[in-house]
């Protein structure tokens, strides 16, 4: 489909995501290898929104699931219809079936209940899976994932092993809360999702809100830099920047909107203490 | 590539690079080798940018890797000629120069004349490097080690953290409710699918620090309130204190994010630092003030001291048997204890002795990290 990462960017850009030639490059690869992408970085720097993206490039349906502790094979693989099970036993009950062909009904497919990792290699068309904030599930969880990131399959105990019919394009993504094991790592293909620079966040603001001054745009752009080398709780990330624009650009009229929609971009009383004294003298 | 000996050659350059990327410390594996080609085979050796974009995706594993992959990747692709300190035979190494020459000119990057710096073995550190800092003791670290122990700590207590976590997590499942069973498959013709386990009550613990920062403390008291700063961050139950001549709680002035900031409250707060010692004294203050609210049937009272006090022992004695009977454990970590030859002779050392649950010593990281087998126990 793309002969060179560079085709890339264009195409990108135009679905409304400002990407640059590195991160352009590991998408061409994660198409033509067929391998996941681990993509790492501090909360709110566009992560997940890369899986969309090239959901919406690919045309291809997504499936995500949201990793937290305590997730375990029941909520992210599969489990067994237990209803369905139960009455299948009672119509057969007083039926001609052994004991072996009930068994083989009721563990079929039929009974099994499909979530979103085995959606995503059993289906009937590709698709794009995201496993979205990796770093909170457990470390067995992580285990269990290994036979589907290098094999694009998934054993179940009664059924045996089901191989992907296409290979999804895989994106894991996390916070760096915790390590990840090196198993894990070693499987996927790696990206460090950064800050945008300066020039790339501007781009972004313009894309979001194409209607904003430019000299606005670049006001807010330099403030936010400012503010992620301040020693911040929750440093502000692409999103919040792009509200902030927005709550400025619909605080229209008010001299001092920078300053009175702060609350779009900071999140606790240390930060707005923080930001009101060094970057505003309040 | 139009020869076949030109392909050969670029692909043993490759190879070379993936073993030039294990000798720095990248988990760089076979696979990892093979994917490289590969994505040579799709072009990307054409363009000097893409080509190290597709190799830092393969090679990298974290932010660190990325610093280190660099500076071999220039190395490696720019500045062939110029390798040092390479262990391995002359053979081979002519070898991989002649390759490389080859490989350079296939991905249009040759000789820049770029210098860049070499390879620093400490972007790479090792596991003995880590084990050496975690073992050294606190008043003997230099300043890398002492910016390297504060990522460390970080990470460790962090796994630790986890660790307890999951373990009193799994210490919670309870015997099968047999009742609640039956109840609950009552609807699927009570056919036993879903059992139902006894919760156990969340045994809900906290941990009372109490940092002795008095004069004879200061080679250690810095580093134990860093590390008391990253638990803070870590365990959400946490009452922490100095005390030196007089008590403070500094619970509050640790809950910020950036553990300078926290240093810096602290240091403007405690004016008491690196002043006298009235164990006794303190302790009798907390039992008088705080240990109605911070004391209770499921705390943990560490107290990190060298037990050097000059206050009278009987107010120590009374004030420490006070705190135990009040604890559910009762723990005190010495960094003299970490050297060799100690004894807790001290009056004071010698009078808590007999309250304590546990007397251990607090003078490297090592030793602090045994606090996870008291706290998993707790």
């Amino acid at each position: 489909m793309f002969d060179n990462p560079k085709e890339l960017i264009p195409v990108i850009d135009k679905l409304g995501y400002v990407i640059e030639e590195e991160l352009a490059t590991v998408l061409f690869l994660l198409l033509r290898l067929e391998k996941p992408l681990l993509l790492e970085g501090n909360p709110g720097v566009g992560k997940t929104q890369i899986a969309y993206i090239l959901s919406d490039l690919m045309g291809f349906e997504l499936v995500r699931l949201q990793c937290y502790e305590g997730l375990d094979v029941n909520n992210a693989i599969y489990e067994w219809n237990y209803q369905k099970q139960l009455l299948a036993i009672k119509i057969h009950e007083s039926g001609q079936k052994s004991e072996q062909e009930k068994e083989d009904l009721i563990f079929g497919e039929d009974y099994l209940l499909k979530r979103p990792l085995l959606e995503a290699i059993d289906s009937d068309k590709r698709k794009v899976l995201l496993i979205d904030e990796i770093d909170r599930s457990d470390e067995e969880f992580e285990a269990f994932l290994l036979e589907l990131l290098s094999d694009f399959q998934i054993s179940i105990p009664e059924l045996g092993t089901i191989k992907a019919k296409h290979k999804p394009i895989v994106i894991l993504t996390s916070n760096r809360t915790r390590e990840l094991s090196d198993a894990l790592k070693r499987r996927c293909l790696y990206h460090w999702v950064n800050y945008p620079s300066m020039e790339k966040e501007l781009k972004i603001i313009k894309k979001h809100i194409p209607h904003i001054e430019s000299a606005l745009a670049e006001q807010i752009a330099n403030y936010v830099h400012k503010m992620r080398n301040l020693k911040l709780d929750k440093a502000p990330g692409i999103a919040e920047t792009i509200d902030w624009a927005k709550g400025i650009a619909a605080l229209e009229g008010d001299d001092n909107s920078i300053y009175n929609s702060l609350s779009c971009l900071l999140k606790s009383e240390h930060d707005m203490t923080l930001v009101s004294s060094e970057l505003f003298n309040k | 590539m139009d020869h076949y000996s030109d392909y050969s050659s670029f692909s043993e350059a490759l190879v070379g690079f993936s073993q030039e990327t294990r000798r720095y410390g990248l988990h760089s594996g076979i696979q990892c080798t093979k994917e490289t080609v590969a994505s040579a085979l799709e072009g990307l050796w054409l363009d000097k940018d893409q080509f190290c974009y597709a190799l830092s995706a393969l090679f990298c594993h974290s932010e660190e890797d990325k610093e280190t992959f660099v500076k071999i990747y220039n190395r490696y692709w720019r500045q062939r000629g110029t390798r040092i300190n390479d262990k391995r035979s002359n053979k081979n190494k002519s070898t991989l120069v002649k390759q490389s020459v080859n490989s350079a000119v296939m991905v249009g990057v040759g000789n820049t004349g770029h210098t860049e710096d070499s390879v620093d073995s400490k972007t790479t550190t090792g596991s003995n490097s880590k084990e050496t800092i975690k073992k050294t003791d606190f008043s003997k670290l230099n300043i890398i080690q002492e910016k390297e122990l504060e990522i460390l700590s970080e990470k460790l207590v962090s796994e630790m953290s986890l660790r307890i976590k999951r373990r009193r997590k799994k210490m919670l499942h309870g015997q099968i409710d047999l009742g609640q069973s039956i109840r609950k498959n009552l609807q699927r013709g009570g056919a036993m699918i879903d059992l139902v386990k006894t919760k156990q009550k969340k045994d809900k613990y906290r941990l009372l620090i109490l940092l002795d920062v008095s004069g004879s403390m200061d080679k250690y008291s810095f580093y134990l309130l860093k590390f008391l700063w990253t638990l803070k961050h870590h365990f959400k139950q946490i009452e922490a204190f100095t005390f030196s001549t007089s008590l403070l709680r500094i619970t509050d002035l640790l809950q910020s994010k950036h553990l300078s900031t926290s240093l810096f409250h602290v240091s403007q707060t405690a004016k008491h630092w690196s002043s006298g010692t009235k164990i006794g004294e303190c302790l009798k203050d907390f039992n008088e003030h705080y240990a109605k609210r911070y004391l209770n049937g499921n705390t943990l009272t560490l107290i990190l001291s060298d037990g050097l006090d000059t206050g009278e022992p009987e107010v120590l004695g009374e004030a420490i048997h006070k705190i135990k009977l009040r604890s559910k454990k009762l723990v005190w970590l010495n960094p003299l204890k970490g050297m060799q030859g100690y004894e807790p002779i001290q009056m004071g050392m010698k009078t808590a002795l007999p309250s304590l649950h546990h007397f251990g010593s607090a003078h490297n990281f090592d030793s602090l990290l045994e606090l996870e087998n008291i706290l998993i126990h707790a």
